[in-house]
């Protein structure tokens, strides 16, 4: 077993890189997908408390997508959650299809297979880059402030621990699409690194 | 003080209002579903009285000021007496408030996961709810005079591909269980739904007020 609260510098910087690594190839997705130049921001690793989450995220209505990740096993390795700001998805919506109005399982549909895509590209990228494997669960859709939503997979986490690793970036296409990635990882993950830093 | 947490009542409705530097800032408003301002509150007799009474500090029968606020993070509990209880962002989580209107004393719990513990955390619905129960004791208040209120537990997900998701439901069913076996009468309720919630306790009337995150305004 782990112990998240002390991990060492070097493990955290394996996380940032795992998360850089998949957010870049997420964004290249992106902007495959909406034909459009996609940014990416800096990305942040965050040790912290389980009780202090709700000031991690942003206060407003996001359209979200949280698929869990395990090995070959099924063991659990985490979980991604890949939030647009309303505006934002609608505007991927449409842009999409073409079209203004959207019905909403349209468009709920919609933001559920760019999170499925996104969130291949993120798994594909980042196992390749640790040498591990890592499945991403169907995608789970869900329109309201960030921390209504993550609460029920923290409660997961909240079992075995106190404190939670929060990874996340940004990716902004243009000024009027924005999306958050955050990365939430179990021990299972904790342990590949592990077997990494063993090897450097 | 710079900022102040007003509560205001006429025949019409009820209103709490968060202020700052004398302006009013922010209010929960009973007849918010119906007022044309929504919460921008402008002016209506409820504003205007709160305006008022920050106006000139008089003594004003039509407003009981509250001492700040205290907000219980993700699996902790908070107790005060004559404060602003709050437990922001509940969606599988269960905000449960117990209070004893006698005393004034009140405690909010943000419930995270149903059942119990074998190490006495927070997070555990009857934990939470034993370990508040017997602080708000200990403080003052009077065992067979406390109450309960509690809301939350809603199933976000509207898509619904992973199991362990399904949580809300289960905590809400914990914490009523907790309280029955407790004997803390329950005096209020609002759970499941889709829709993640805020879940307030106003000590100045006893009432809990619960803005879902989509807009609409309940006082309980």
């Amino acid at each position: 077993m782990i112990d998240i609260e002390n991990l060492g510098e070097m493990e955290l910087d394996i996380l940032k890189e795992l998360g850089n690594i998949g957010a870049g190839h997420a964004a290249t997705s992106l902007s495959t997908l909406l034909d459009k130049d996609v940014y990416i921001s800096v990305p942040e690793v965050r040790v912290g408390e389980i009780k202090n989450i709700f000031n991690e995220f942003i206060p407003e209505i996001v359209a979200g997508v949280i698929i869990a990740l395990q090995d070959l096993e099924e063991n659990r390795s985490g979980y991604l959650y890949i939030m647009f700001p309303e505006e934002s998805s609608k505007t991927i919506a449409s842009s999409l299809f073409g079209l203004d109005e959207l019905d909403e399982e349209m468009y709920e549909s919609t933001i559920m297979e760019v999170g499925n895509i996104l969130s291949s590209s993120f798994c594909d990228a980042s196992a390749d880059f640790m040498d591990i494997i890592l499945l991403p669960s169907p995608p789970s859709f869900a329109l309201d402030v960030p921390t209504a939503v993550v609460d029920s997979v923290v409660s997961q986490m909240a079992m075995k621990s106190n404190h939670i690793i929060l990874f996340e970036t940004s990716l902004s296409a243009g000024s009027d699409i924005k999306s958050y990635f955050a990365l939430l990882p179990e021990a299972g993950l904790f342990e590949d690194i592990m077997k990494m830093t063993e090897l450097l | 003080m710079n900022s102040k947490i007003l509560f205001t009542s006429n025949e019409k409705g009820k209103a709490i209002f968060l202020t700052e530097r004398n302006v009013l800032v922010k209010s929960y408003c009973s007849i918010s579903n119906k007022c044309s301002f929504q919460d921008g509150c402008q002016s209506c007799d409820m504003a205007n009285t709160a305006k008022k009474y920050l106006a000139d500090t008089t003594p004003n029968s039509g407003i009981i000021a509250l001492e700040g606020e205290l907000s219980a993070g993700i699996g902790e509990y908070k107790i005060g007496k004559n404060i602003l209880l709050k437990a922001m962002g509940l969606g599988s989580c269960v905000g449960v408030i117990l209070y004893d209107i006698s005393t004034g004393i009140c405690g909010i719990a943000h419930v995270l996961l149903p059942g119990t513990s074998q190490n006495g955390e927070t997070k555990y619905a009857e934990i939470a709810i034993e370990q508040m129960f017997e602080e708000m004791i200990k403080k003052g208040a009077r065992r067979r005079k406390i109450a309960a209120k509690f809301a939350g537990g809603a199933q976000v997900f509207k898509h619904m591909n992973l199991e362990i998701l399904k949580i809300g439901n289960r905590n809400a069913i914990s914490v009523e269980e907790t309280l029955i076996k407790k004997n803390i009468p329950i005096r209020a309720k609002d759970v499941g739904g889709e829709a993640g919630r805020n879940v307030m306790f106003n000590p100045a009337d006893g009432s809990m007020i619960v803005k879902y995150t989509k807009g609409e305004t309940l006082w309980l």
